[in-house]
């Protein structure tokens, strides 16, 4: 019989590094909620209600919320990105095992400074909220779907295809991360749309626009070397 | 002693035969002489022995230590002679184990298969759920982990790329590792229970049976055009739908399947990559 819990379970010598109950929440996702969220990814203008529910103090599974974050698609993405990368650098005869080695530390290493650079300025700007380490990692890694989108049509399309799926892909990623954030780093009447005076709440405001606009920079720096 | 047979299994030889009688003789003899000897055992000579040394794994190795007495001391009374079990630590005497006692009797030790751990008709069953992916598997054959199919089906691979001149059993099971570390890490954080590396190793194996079916068209023509990459499409596919729903129906995760099948999909595109490149 299948040992409960295999090596990664409760109250095993691994959770001391890596928080496995938490991370279970992340990936505790099934087929629909996969589809909803990509089709956010791709066209977030018609979404009404961006709330996460609560269930007694904690977030409700990404299951039956479709706002919450997960790692499934981020980790999937990321790995998906990898292979088109690889697959793209083929077609052009570029292709070595080193040259995908270096764009998976690459693109591991910015999603590192990132995460850390909205670390940082959270904690610069005080601002007290619920997010953490894990849903910082879950957003910066949503934008490789819109990566993935154009990487592909620029195989199939050429690069007026490229240009145009990402250009549309960076709109929406900005407009999803802005949605999204809003609730969670401004204050609740801001985020409601009364417009509030002072400082602290400009500064989120801005802050939460800079995390959004930084998205597309980093989707064309780390694509556009692949579409020739 | 032994009240019921074991199942059919082959005959060793008559060597072996012979051997596990001698034993079982002098086995008798340790049971009735030990108790009514007359004298201590550290008093036994070495040289009692006069059986086929060679032959025998109970060979004592204490010949140095026990100089000091005479050599030849010979029991009195009618007993035979001892040949040699008495200053092994003997474990106690179970007829019905098959591996306590080397030299018993060829009738008490498993099939030679059943030993390994080999069993024809699982293999033959998992066999065929991969076979038909559409048909609806059956959770519990994948409780035994059974790492002898993947072997052969991941030698079946790298042999029919070595037939189109690629070799590259090096990334072939390189890939392999990855990709079952992968599937096993995503597994236990998907999962209600958990899964072991060897049920995972063992599932993605078998499902790479179709896989050799891809590469062996490759030696028949080349897959490097529109018909190779529907093939290849096809095959992927096939490959991952049934992965998936073994691996569905044996952690008994609900709507998840296309969540599961999507990180095989990426793991058998990677060997479709090394069979049509």
């Amino acid at each position: 019989m299948m040992r409960v819990g295999g090596a990664i379970g409760a109250g095993n010598h691994i959770d001391r590094f890596i928080p496995v109950s938490k991370l279970k929440y992340y990936f505790a996702v099934d087929t629909i909620y996969v589809g909803k969220k990509l089709g956010l990814l791709i066209f977030p203008y018609m979404h009404q209600n961006w709330e996460v529910r609560y269930q007694q103090d904690s977030p409700v599974a990404p299951r039956v919320e479709v706002n919450a974050p997960d790692l499934y698609i981020p980790a999937m993405a990321f790995i998906t990105y990898l292979l088109v990368a690889g697959f793209a650098l083929g077609t052009q005869s570029r292709f070595s095992p080193e040259v995908l080695g270096m764009q998976a530390s690459s693109a591991l290493i910015w999603l590192i400074i990132e995460v850390l650079a909205i670390l940082l300025s959270l904690y610069l700007v005080t601002v007290n909220t619920d997010l953490t380490t894990i849903d910082l990692i879950a957003f910066a890694g949503y934008k490789y779907v819109g990566m993935i989108t154009g990487v592909v049509a620029g195989l199939i399309f050429g690069r007026t295809g490229y240009y145009i799926a990402l250009g549309w892909c960076c709109i929406s990623i900005v407009v999803f991360m802005i949605r999204t954030l809003r609730l969670k780093i401004l204050s609740e009447a801001a985020a409601e749309g009364v417009l509030v005076r002072g400082t602290r709440n400009q500064l989120r405001m801005y802050l939460t626009m800079a995390i959004a606009a930084v998205q597309p920079i980093f989707m064309y720096w780390l694509t556009f070397h692949l579409v020739r | 002693m032994r009240d019921s047979t074991p199942p059919h299994h082959p005959r060793p030889n008559r060597l072996r035969r012979l051997q596990g009688i001698v034993a079982m003789a002098e086995f008798n003899n340790f049971n009735t002489d030990f108790f009514q000897s007359s004298y201590s055992i550290d008093d036994q000579g070495q040289s009692t022995y006069d059986y086929n040394a060679a032959g025998d794994p109970f060979q004592n190795r204490q010949y140095d230590s026990h100089t000091q007495q005479p050599g030849y001391f010979y029991p009195t009374g009618s007993q035979q002679p001892y040949t040699g079990q008495i200053y092994q630590p003997t474990p106690t005497f179970t007829p019905s184990s098959p591996q306590s006692v080397y030299g018993n009797s060829f009738e008490d030790e498993a099939p030679l298969l059943e030993e390994l751990g080999i069993n024809f008709d699982h293999i033959w069953q998992k066999t065929l759920t991969v076979l038909h992916p559409l048909k609806a598997a059956d959770g519990t054959i994948m409780n035994e982990t059974d790492l002898a199919g993947p072997m052969v089906f991941c030698l079946a691979f790298g042999a029919t790329l070595l037939l189109v001149g690629k070799i590259q059993f090096g990334y072939v099971y390189g890939i392999s590792a990855i990709g079952c570390l992968g599937m096993y890490c995503l597994l236990n954080l998907m999962s209600m229970t958990g899964v072991s590396f060897g049920c995972v190793a063992s599932v993605l194996g078998y499902c790479l049976l179709p896989m050799i079916i891809l590469s062996s068209f490759a030696v028949i023509f080349s897959l490097q055009g529109m018909l190779g990459v529907i093939i290849a499409a096809m095959i992927i596919g096939w490959c991952s739908l049934s992965a998936s729903k073994i691996f569905i129906s044996a952690l008994a995760m609900e709507g998840q399947q296309l969540l599961v099948a999507y990180p095989c999909a990426l793991l058998y595109g990677v060997f479709a990559l090394i069979s049509v490149f």
